[in-house]
């Protein structure tokens, strides 16, 4: 990692080496890693995100995003599933629940009323509130094969 | 102690109090409903989860989302007696809101395509089934801004006594649950309006997007224990300081 601001992009051999372990990992138990100095801001995993969750792969509800930050620079951010998390604090009806096989906060459909507060109180942006279907958004792990980091062509999102 | 029960024929295991219609979709039996959250108290207002309870000997035809689980009761979910009454249970609920998008998939299912009744003559909230979900869940933030206004045929929805109430939010829970999305909501760059009320929005000190109603902020501030600047930037603005912290950290 370059320590010069100066210097507009990395060259390549700078990066971390592939690993040249296959892309579909199985059975790993995670945290989800993101590496941004590896990514190089295609959005595969946004789309990929996206078909997870929905039938037509609409964009509006994928779980993470890309978000430029300078020439070259890329970052991922999606759900850092915090230990004490501002969104399970506020909700009132206990519809954010931790999985405790994989960590993540998952949300329950089935005890969400959708008063919109969690997406207010995350202070990382990471909890978005679908409009149309008056229901949050969130990262769930896909619970347990993140497809973000599966269908990642430069190893940026690992499931360790 | 656990409570034993068969639903369908297959043995499952309950904590004594729960609904049967939670433990059943947990344990993975579809049984369709109009007006059920797990976290808002069981009514059995729509109908639609009707399920056979056998008991002993004596068999019966009840809502499942309001019946405490039993020890050795045998459950059945779908059966053609149940069939024929949810399709009528439908059919009313058609007349009721007839161009509900949900309402109709659901009497398609059952072959119910145009009801027979209606159409009904007081209607104040075209396409309100009365199931009370949005009442319930009001209640259960703690706002207790709903209720039941009326008696009989004149029934509705709407806020205590029909006057203005200080208690709403405008946070919009009610229109979020409404199985038929028949309350309406309207939000404007400043101004959420619902109720026949107007609530001012918190705008995002970054690029003044609407964020969060300022009584419900206030509300979140007095009940939640959260910093109050938690609630003054809106999602993307707090995701694009998210990921300039993150960059910040890599190089």
């Amino acid at each position: 990692m370059s320590a010069n601001p100066a210097s507009k992009s990395q060259p390549v051999s700078a990066l971390p080496p592939l690993s040249g372990k296959p892309m579909r990992q199985v059975g790993s138990t995670g945290p989800l890693v993101l590496l941004p100095n590896r990514c190089t801001g295609c959005r595969t995993c946004e789309l990929a995100c996206a078909f997870a969750h929905s039938e037509d792969g609409n964009l509006g509800l994928s779980r993470i995003r890309i978000h430029p930050a300078g020439p070259d620079r890329y970052v991922q951010v999606t759900c850092l599933q915090c230990v004490n998390a501002a969104c399970v604090q506020v909700c009132p009806t206990q519809a954010l629940v931790r999985n405790a096989d994989t960590g993540a906060i998952c949300h329950d459909e089935n005890r969400c009323v959708g008063c919109g507060l969690c997406e207010t109180a995350c202070p990382f942006g990471h909890m978005h509130f679908a409009v149309e279907m008056r229901k949050p958004v969130k990262c769930d792990l896909c619970g347990g094969r993140p497809a973000c980091a599966m269908f990642c062509p430069h190893e940026a999102l690992e499931w360790r | 102690m656990p409570i034993r029960f068969k639903i369908n024929d297959v043995a499952v295991e309950a904590k004594p109090g729960e609904g049967l219609l939670d433990v059943a979709r947990r344990n993975g039996f579809s049984i369709p409903s109009l007006c059920h959250l797990e976290s808002v108290p069981a009514i059995g207002a729509c109908r639609i989860c009707l399920v056979e309870v056998r008991r002993g000997r004596r068999s019966k035809l009840t809502t499942s989302c309001n019946y405490e689980v039993l020890d050795g009761i045998e459950v059945s979910t779908d059966s053609p007696e149940i069939r024929r009454h949810r399709a009528m249970n439908l059919e009313l609920l058609l007349a009721r809101a007839p161009s509900s998008e949900a309402i109709r998939k659901l009497a398609a299912q059952y072959g119910v395509s145009q009801p027979r009744f209606g159409p009904i003559k007081y209607n104040p909230l075209p396409n309100c089934i009365l199931c009370e979900l949005c009442v319930r869940a009001c209640t259960e933030l703690g706002h207790h801004a709903l209720t039941t206004v009326g008696r009989g045929d004149r029934k509705r929805i709407g806020l205590p006594f029909n006057k203005p109430a200080d208690t709403c939010v405008g946070c919009g829970a009610c229109a979020s649950v409404c199985p038929t999305h028949c309350i309406p909501m309207t939000d404007t760059l400043t101004k959420r309006a619902i109720w026949g009320q107007k609530h001012d929005f918190v705008r995002c000190s970054e690029c003044g997007a609407p964020v969060i109603t300022k009584k419900h902020r206030d509300h979140a501030i007095a009940t939640k224990g959260l910093p109050e600047d938690y609630y003054d930037v809106c999602q993307s603005c707090k995701q694009i300081a998210t990921s300039q912290r993150f960059a910040a950290i890599v190089w």
